[in-house]
């Protein structure tokens, strides 16, 4: 297919399958793609009338030839794909029309979201794009998405296993996000920069409503746009859709205008619709367009331009962070997490993530890392690695535009790191220097800027998408150089118009009131040009300079944020109420006050060792809590707080222990997970928190866990206790399986099991050891067996 | 649409006159929550066959069998099928909740399904107005009585929720989002009694703490 043809011309796809298969008799809910076997004939006059309409691409009747939805149908993928390209193909003999292989989402909900990983996401969609150019399609679209990174992972499948064109249709909500939160800026980009050919907007909305999105989209990508939308909306009374041809393609028509060039129709049109649209585009020719070439990051819900000031957060780091590293060793990802949280509640904009240390899979550990986070962080990321191989994983698994953190000058890095770069539409931190180490002069540094920026334009990098680091170097050292630093940034800024990166903190070393020295060069690097500084944004002088910066520099318009940053500052009462009074680490404890937990832990620990402080008094002042919400007297989310502020005087322990080169405190690990075919997993987690706040150390392998997963780890790891949540009636059986599988080693562990519609009766039937009916019983149940 | 805080409450287990810290607390979690998440619905109104096998959704294919749907729909000759959602917003803010405080997070989650509760009230208010002079039944479920889980699958295909609010059915009978839920209202001539009352009618009837310690909950 010509690529460029959709460019310069515009183009006419076809409507609805599905709707016109409805309409002549398939029920709703029905399984289009088994009429490649039962109604061929069918199927092609249907092509026949929306070519005779004006269809110059047709879509193969595949939405749902993936191997999970055509599972239970008796079909494989390749027979359904080639049986429907070939009809396509027959319905288009002797016209120019093409086919394309039409890839629809799979069905089930990858994770966070659901618990489909990416890479077998990307299996099923290699299996349904393979067989599409063996059937010979001309091209493949990928439609009505509304995760993005199921968008990547079917993207990635035909780009890697095909050399077919690719068009890639997402759905959106009028709100402007589709049902995950996906934006259209975050859409655009990420998908320009994985490299597909066009994209554009299918389904969920009629014209009218998807205009002014399609025209945002226009302005946010340099592809290509498609528009497909419905008929109006649904009539809920009788199913069909309120718009008619005329109706459709007049509110399609402003569309052309904002620069969409390939149009066609989806649910509630038919060859009607086409003709009429065929007709009013005939002679019509493809509007200019105004792309907006600001820098961009983003992950699916979180577009992030730069065209401002842009914090990246420094602190996921592990050089010179025992606890950190300690995390790192031990496959600690939440201690990870929550380090993003607290950069991300201080108001970082994008994260560094570093988690190169010795002893440490780089490779392994960056793509875990970044599911970990991007779970519950929705921050761009940028990866900090110079280790190729991790950077690829990291950036396979990557939902949406990241940052790669970094290159330098010198050729072989370049080689070895930019097509990578490329290949994934990352953006890429470039450092002044190069084998021949850091030029002293301003004027050398910008000369390697040039050099990097050159290498990355001839790679297909974009200039917006390069980002120059010109190097902060210790003022205490080479005081000269913070004003050759502060040169090259100005120089880099407007003789090659890029981004500029500093990591700034390191200004100050070796200096006393190293926050001073910071501030006042960080303040003076924003006014010479520094769009990115990165810095840890938990000191609150250091985010302070860039909201001033922001006002002064205008950025920040009226001030508005500023003063919402200093409104209300008083402090917030979870830390602040127990200062100046006689508060006990216990009442601290048991009233959930998480900052006085901490803070009372650290003064106990200069009069008491780590372990008596857990036992003497963090127990018993959580057994205090337990006890009241046994009575009534306390409600889960109490117990909860309670736990919480637990865990605040935990983090301080094993910081300590960790500062001393010492063994962590471990009163006994436990296995935890909701059974296999149950996704819900929020009571399991209450449970884990309580328990792991009275000591015990977790190893929660999460939801839809099968028995042999569950089986497999308590025998590698020789783990005496097994806590299983089932939610439903239907997963009980998977409950019990686990169970008998359990029962199977020779010395099984002791099991516990809870959840929704668990009762005592049931699990002395399925043969659990015990019925816990909350968190609480848990740890009763874990005392009995670790004795403590 | 309003968001009730004597439900989340209950499921809470939170008994007597509560804590004002803790009633603050949650009234900010609601607060963020119906700022951020609104419930999104899907309904389609069928006519009604009550056959031997049970009663037949006419052009849905679909025929819901058992007691349940026979008492619930005896005097109906139109039956809606209704799937309402939180979406993914919910469940990214409940991961995000989780990572910062299990405590809000144990309320976000107990807020979220009393909001997609009122997201179902709100499709009930609808459907009345849409049909003046007709009389809607009490909203029923798949796993109440003996209304197979299973029907979840079917109502989801049949209202197309998958492409058009998002939510997919498992197939242990799970919905994800978790926040979703799939109801049946029928539509009749006659005013229709409420017939979803007690214990009889829940899900959670074996294992509940309320019934347990001799109490109803009140729903």
């Amino acid at each position: 297919m010509e690529l460029d043809f959709l460019y310069d011309n515009i183009t006419i796809l076809d409507g609805a399958m599905g709707t016109v298969l409805q309409q002549r008799g398939l029920p709703p809910g029905g399984k289009p793609e088994l009429l490649n076997f039962t109604d061929p004939d069918l199927l092609c006059s249907i092509y026949r009338e929306y070519i005779g309409a004006g269809s110059q691409i047709v879509c193969a009747n595949t939405f749902g030839a993936s191997a999970p939805k055509l599972a239970g149908t008796g079909r494989t993928v390749d027979e359904v794909v080639s049986a429907a390209v070939a009809i396509a193909k027959d319905a288009a003999a002797g016209t120019d029309v093409k086919v394309t292989l039409d890839m629809g989402p799979l069905g089930e909900l990858l994770e966070p979201l659901g618990t489909l990983p990416f890479e077998q996401a990307y299996e099923y969609f290699k299996e349904v794009a393979v067989a599409g150019e063996k059937a010979g399609a001309d091209l493949v679209s990928i439609e009505t998405m509304t995760d993005l990174y199921e968008a990547k992972a079917a993207l990635l499948a035909v780009k890697e296993n095909t050399k077919l064109p690719v068009f890639v249709t997402m759905s959106f909500e009028q709100s402007g996000r589709t049902f995950t939160g996906c934006t259209i800026p975050s859409m655009a980009r990420t998908l320009e920069g994985l490299g597909a050919d066009a994209i554009g907007l299918n389904c969920s909305l009629g014209p009218d409503l998807l205009a002014p999105l399609l025209r945002e989209l226009c302005e946010n990508t340099r592809l290509p746009v498609i528009a497909k939308p419905n008929a109006g909306l649904p009539d809920p009374a009788t199913g069909t859709y309120d718009m008619g041809p005329e109706e459709f393609v007049q509110a399609l028509l402003p569309c052309l205008d904002a620069g969409v060039t390939i149009f066609g129709g989806c649910c509630g049109t038919s060859p009607d619709y086409i003709r009429a649209l065929s007709k009013a585009l005939e002679g019509r020719m493809p509007a200019p367009r105004v792309y907006r070439s600001t820098g961009f990051v983003c992950s699916a819900m979180t577009p992030c331009r730069l065209d401002g000031v842009r914090v990246i957060g420094e602190r996921i780091n592990p050089t010179g962070k025992k606890r950190f590293q300690q995390a790192l060793l031990e496959h600690d990802l939440d201690y990870i997490l929550d380090v993003a949280v607290q950069q991300e509640d201080a108001g970082a904009d994008i994260l560094d993530v570093n988690v190169g240390h010795p002893g440490v899979d780089e490779a392994a550990m960056l793509p875990l890392v970044v599911k970990r986070l991007q779970s519950a962080v929705p921050l761009p990321l940028q990866l900090d690695s110079t280790n190729a191989d991790a950077l690829e994983a990291g950036l396979r698994v990557y939902n949406g535009k990241a940052a790669v953190n970094s290159v330098n000058g010198e050729q072989a890095v370049l080689d070895r790191i930019l097509p990578i770069v490329k290949k994934y539409g990352a953006s890429v931190v470039g450092l002044c220097l190069d084998e021949n180490g850091i030029p002293q002069t301003a004027e050398g540094r910008v000369a390697i800027a040039r050099r990097i920026l050159d290498a990355a334009l001839s790679c297909g990098i974009p200039a917006e998408d390069v980002w120059i680091d010109c190097l902060t170097l210790t003022v205490s050292a080479q005081q000269e150089q913070a004003a050759e630093t502060l040169k090259a940034v100005r120089m880099v800024r407007e003789e090659l118009g890029l981004q500029v990166v500093l990591g700034v903190s390191n200004i100050s070393f070796g200096l006393p009131n190293r926050a001073a020295v910071t501030r006042s060069f960080l303040t003076q690097a924003m006014a010479a040009g520094l769009t990115l500084p990165i810095v840890n944004p938990n000191q609150r002088e250091i985010m302070d300079a860039v909201a001033a910066f922001k006002v002064l520099s205008g950025e920040d318009a009226g001030s508005r944020d500023y003063i919402a940053r200093f409104a209300g500052a008083a402090p917030a009462p979870s830390t602040s109420a127990g200062v100046g009074s006689n508060l006990t680490l216990e009442d601290a404890i048991a009233r959930g006050l998480e900052g006085d937990a901490g803070r009372l832990a650290r003064e106990a620990l200069q009069s008491q060792d780590e372990l008596s402080l857990v036992e003497r008094r963090l127990i018993p002042a959580l057994d205090r809590v337990g006890a009241d919400y046994e009575a009534g007297r306390a409600f889960l989310p109490q117990l909860l707080s309670a736990a919480q502020a637990a865990q605040s005087v935990f983090e301080v322990i094993k910081t300590s222990i960790a500062e001393k080169g010492g063994a962590p405190v471990k009163k006994g690990r436990f296995v935890i997970a909701t059974v296999k075919g149950d996704i819900h997993d929020i009571g399991k987690n209450i449970v884990r928190t309580v328990m792991e706040n009275y000591g015990y150390d977790a190893v929660d392998l999460g939801r839809d866990v099968p028995p042999e997963a569950i089986l497999d780890t308590v025998r590698e790891q020789n783990i005496p206790l097994v806590g299983l949540s089932a939610l439903m009636t239907t997963t009980l059986p998977a409950m019990e399986d686990t169970i008998k599988l359990l029962h199977t080693l020779e010395k099984p562990p002791v099991i516990f099991v809870g959840g929704a519609v668990v009762t005592p009766e049931y699990a002395a039937q399925m043969g659990a050891d015990h019925y816990a009916k909350d968190a609480r019983q848990s740890v009763d149940i874990a005392r009995k067996v670790f004795g403590a | 649409m309003k968001l009730e805080l004597s439900e989340p409450l209950r499921y809470l287990g939170v008994r007597g006159s509560p804590d004002p810290a803790l009633l603050e607390e949650l009234s900010a979690v609601a607060d963020k929550l119906t700022r951020s998440v609104t419930p999104r619905y899907v309904w389609r109104v069928f006519p009604l066959t009550h056959r031997a096998e049970g009663q037949a959704l006419e052009g849905a294919g679909l025929t819901l069998a058992g007691s349940m749907a026979k008492r619930m729909l005896a005097e109906c000759s139109q039956a809606v099928l209704l799937a309402c959602t939180l979406g993914a917003g919910f469940e990214v803010l409940l991961r995000s909740e989780q990572a910062r405080s299990m405590a809000r997070a144990a309320m976000l989650d107990a807020c979220g399904s009393a909001w997609a509760e009122a997201g179902c009230d709100s499709a009930g208010e609808e459907i009345a107005v849409r049909f003046p002079g007709r009389y809607l039944t009490d909203r029923f479920s798949p796993g109440y009585g003996d209304l197979p889980l299973a029907a979840q699958k079917d109502i989801c295909a049949i209202l197309d929720a998958p492409r058009r609010l998002g939510v997919q059915v498992t197939d242990s009978f799970l919905m994800n989002p978790s926040k979703s839920v799939t109801a049946v209202i029928g539509l009749s001539d006659r005013p229709q009694p409420a017939r979803i009352r007690g214990c009889g009618f829940c899900n959670l009837r074996e294992a509940c703490q309320y019934r347990k310690g001799g109490n109803i909950c009140g729903a």
